[in-house]
């Protein structure tokens, strides 16, 4: 047997008290393409960045061609021939294409030959086949030409391991067929290729072997003929079923608050259809690259939808700003506490009651600091935000505790439909089962709540019903009765009942 | 592909800032009797001699996505120093005293560059405290005395005047010919030696340049030791022009080279840009500001307005130039592959 390139060898990773890895171990092959697939946040970007020398195993170690090796930074990675290229890629957009590709290379002398950079570009570009002027700015090349410029700089680097981290998620069918083919080519020439995907069809067609990974742990690795869609998707969310994962009985009322038909946003999403009831929880499923958030924004006023109808109250709405999304009693808790949620070196008081100043205005217009701390500290309370006082930066909470700031600065605005991004990530269990029991609250007082989780456990204990979304599609809709972690994955990766 | 797909946004850049500077002159012509002569271009000339270099120092910093604010500061400590030094040895190799002023104007980039990339603390922050700091340095080094022109040697002080060849008027003087040369010399370096691309390439993308394994910190440190060591140089010009030279020297130049730099279409956020497109960028600055002097329409007190302005007017055009010519390139592109299907 030949000896792996790469191999993670019982590696665990912990930020803080988030345990991000456990025991993780695999091994790569050269000329293997060896997918790994998993839910989102079960540790498959903690594990790149452990293989790329951007983190450093907590404990366990790596090995490469059999030999220990310790990656103290990305440097030390290339060194070792391992490289990742991500849906995003990493260009520089004032270069050409050429100087794109060599410009961490060392071996091109002081002086630039234009002619021999170009003839060396072209080459890579060739051993890719793909087709691309080396002279072109990077800034004008599409999403999957800045990949091939990736993929050549990689490749110009001796690559003996190349990551790709969901590189097709973005790409048109026809151009994600064209980045399969490159990463069987470079598996032919003796590249160990890491693919990671949402898309289980791309895996079989790609894929000598593939990893499931879970909550931090390796789960299986088997050659991709003895799998199927199913086993891989039992293997996905067969977890344990935790304390928190009770469902509590609904409180929708038969009356619609908000009736969406076939909504639409450009080439965004498509075909999103539902009905809210008045006290309802309507869980939105899916895997990253869904389009659940681009339906949120679009429900919100941030980016208008370009087709379908919204019919809210009975009246049919058309918001073009988040204002009158607000005006009408609409809320939107972003999943992005840091960038769009919360003001974190302004005290807790002043994030709960930017969204509603006016209401703590005196006659004068100057803020009431008294009636703001008498908010702050209802909320204090009634959420449990753990703290010594109100005037503290949000900052300097923990994310559970500043996740409630941003909830209370919501709730303040007595909103009748609020629309929950990711309310959990990155929290506690304990400070997940709060929100949980405050959205449960919400709704019991005759709020309406769209809930955006990829936390399977978390859709099943809070939706009444189930929106499953996947690649800017809605693939169904399912009761919470109906619902199981299987039947939801099943839908969120387009298989279907029986389908191969 | 036609021309537009072909030609980079630098070179249109230079060619849009070339017409700016032939319509200014145009302008002014028109507006000033006797304007276009001679005396325009010497004049013009030997104060770019200085701006250039310090104009080129100021975008080798630019680049990586940072700014110099202590070069005014450097260039009178090192003028002075440079100063103090031939007046005490009058008989020192002119070499010898030049290279002198780039290596305490690199010591001065040593101290912003480690600040800045290694202690991670933002350029505009520190270079603010260093503008300051050199400054008090000069007045405490100086003991508030001033070197003046009579104790320098007569080849220093003749440098500046001395015509290396005259065209009907127009002199070419030595130390314009020595700044224009070195300018070059620059862009030829960033245009042409490998490792010069990893100052585009981390103001261009700093996330993308850490992935590529590019050492961001000694790029950043490199750009402000060399910015310090062509602040010198610009020091060691400023006393062979000026002569005299007191603690206020050098003051407002960190204004007027980014100035120079942006109006010359140097990006303020990095990753794009040329020395040339500075050195017209000083010379376009230096222009408008010795002809609003002659123009009597425009009081003393505008002059400056006027030069904001035209910054403002330079970077607006650049940002919108740009995206137009990029979401231009794309459309074609999407239109080529369409007619390919």
């Amino acid at each position: 047997m030949t000896t792996p390139v790469l191999a993670l060898k019982d590696v665990s990773k912990s930020f803080g008290m988030t345990k991000a890895l456990s025991g993780m171990s695999i091994t790569l092959f050269p000329g293997e393409v060896h997918a790994i697939v998993g839910e989102n946040g079960a540790g498959k970007s903690t594990m790149i960045k452990i293989m790329t020398g951007v983190h450093q195993p907590t404990t366990g170690s790596l090995e490469v061609d059999g030999k220990p090796l310790s990656l103290s930074g990305t440097q030390a990675a290339r060194v070792a021939g391992i490289a990742a290229i991500y849906q995003e890629p990493m260009v520089f957009p004032d270069l050409d294409v050429a100087e794109n590709i060599f410009i961490s290379a060392t071996d091109l002398g002081l002086v630039q030959n234009r002619v021999r950079l170009r003839t060396r570009a072209r080459a890579l570009i060739d051993r890719i086949g793909m087709s691309l002027d080396v002279d072109r700015i990077a800034a004008g090349l599409t999403l999957a030409e800045q990949q091939a410029v990736e993929i050549a700089r990689a490749l110009s680097q001796d690559v003996r391991v190349l990551i790709m981290d969901e590189p097709t998620a973005s790409l048109s069918a026809h151009e994600a067929g064209e980045l399969r083919r490159v990463a069987r080519k470079l598996a032919s020439q003796g590249v160990a290729v890491v693919y990671i995907s949402h898309r289980l069809e791309e895996i079989f067609e790609v894929a000598d072997r593939v990893t499931v990974i879970r909550d931090g742990m390796h789960i299986s690795t088997r050659p991709v003929g003895e799998v199927t869609p199913d086993s891989l998707i039992a293997d996905m969310v067969g977890r344990e079923v935790g304390n928190y994962f009770k469902k509590a009985p609904s409180h929708a009322t038969p009356e619609v608050i908000l009736k969406v038909t076939d909504l639409a946003c450009e080439d965004i999403f498509r075909g999103v259809s539902f009905d809210l009831h008045k006290g309802e929880v309507l869980c939105m499923a899916g895997l990253i690259g869904a389009r659940r958030t681009d339906v949120a924004l679009s429900l919100f006023g941030i980016r208008p939808a370009t087709a379908g109808t919204v019919s809210y109250k009975g009246t049919q709405v058309r918001y073009t700003s988040p204002a009158q999304a607000i005006a009408a009693g609409i809320a939107y808790v972003s999943e992005d506490r840091r960038k769009l949620g919360l003001a974190m070196p302004m005290p807790i008081r002043s994030n709960i009651t930017l969204a509603t100043l006016a209401s703590i205005l005196s006659p004068a217009g100057i803020i009431d600091r008294r009636r703001e701390r008498e908010i702050a500290e209802a909320y204090r309370k009634r959420l449990n935000i753990r703290t010594p006082n109100v005037d503290l930066a949000v900052g300097m909470l923990s994310g559970g505790n500043q996740q409630k700031v941003m909830l209370a600065k919501w709730l303040e605005l007595k909103p009748d439909l609020l629309i929950f991004d990711e309310p959990t990530r990155g929290i506690d269990v304990g400070a997940k089962a709060e929100v949980h029991d405050l959205i449960r609250a919400f709704v019991a007082q005759g709020g309406s709540a769209i809930v955006i989780s990829s936390d399977l456990p978390e859709v099943l204990a809070m939706g009444d019903r189930i929106l499953v979304m996947r690649e800017g599609r809605q693939m169904g809709i399912i009761d919470h009765k109906d619902a199981t972690q299987e039947s939801v994955m099943r839908l969120a990766l387009g298989q279907f009942e029986g389908a191969a | 592909m036609g021309w537009i797909d072909r030609i980079s946004p630098q070179t249109l850049r230079i060619l849009a800032l070339l017409a700016v500077l032939a319509l200014t002159v145009l302008f002014f012509a028109s507006q000033i009797e006797n304007y276009f002569n001679a005396r325009l271009f010497n004049r013009v000339s030997s104060s770019v001699a200085i701006m250039a270099l310090i104009a080129c120092a100021q975008t080798l910093v630019i680049l990586t996505r940072n700014i110099d604010l202590s070069i005014g500061s450097v260039v009178g400590f090192t003028a002075f120093a440079t100063g103090s030094l031939v007046t005490n040895n009058p008989e020192i190799n002119p070499l010898l005293l030049a290279a002198y002023a780039m290596v305490v104007g690199a010591g001065f980039g040593v101290v912003n560059g480690l600040l800045v990339a290694y202690a991670r603390v933002p350029s505009i922050i520190v270079t603010l405290a260093t503008m300051a700091i050199f400054r008090s340095l000069l007045v405490e080094y100086s003991d508030a005395k001033s070197i003046t022109s009579d104790a320098l040697p007569k080849w220093l002080v003749d440098f500046p005047n001395v015509p290396l060849f005259t065209i009907a008027g127009v002199e070419l003087r030595a130390a314009f010919v020595t700044s224009l040369i070195i300018v070059l010399a620059v862009h030829i370096a960033l245009s042409r030696l490998r490792p010069a691309r990893k100052l585009f390439a981390v103001g261009s993308n700093p996330e993308a340049a850490e992935m590529a394994g590019i050492n961001q910190k000694a790029v950043i440190f490199a750009a402000f030791v060399a910015a310090g060591a062509l602040a010198g140089l610009g020091g060691f010009m400023f006393l062979a022009r000026f002569g005299n030279i007191t603690v206020v020297a050098g003051l407002g130049f960190e204004l007027k080279s980014v100035a120079a730099a942006v109006v010359g279409g140097v990006a303020i956020n990095g990753g794009s840009g040329s020395v040339i497109g500075a050195l017209i960028g000083a010379i376009l600055v230096d222009m408008i500001d010795t002809s609003l002097v002659r123009w009597e329409l425009v009081s003393e007190f505008w002059r400056e307005a006027v030069l904001g302005l035209l910054i403002l007017t330079a970077v607006a055009v650049d940002a919108i130039l740009m995206r137009r010519l990029i979401a231009l390139r794309v459309r074609r592109e999407k239109a080529r592959k369409e007619a390919a299907k």
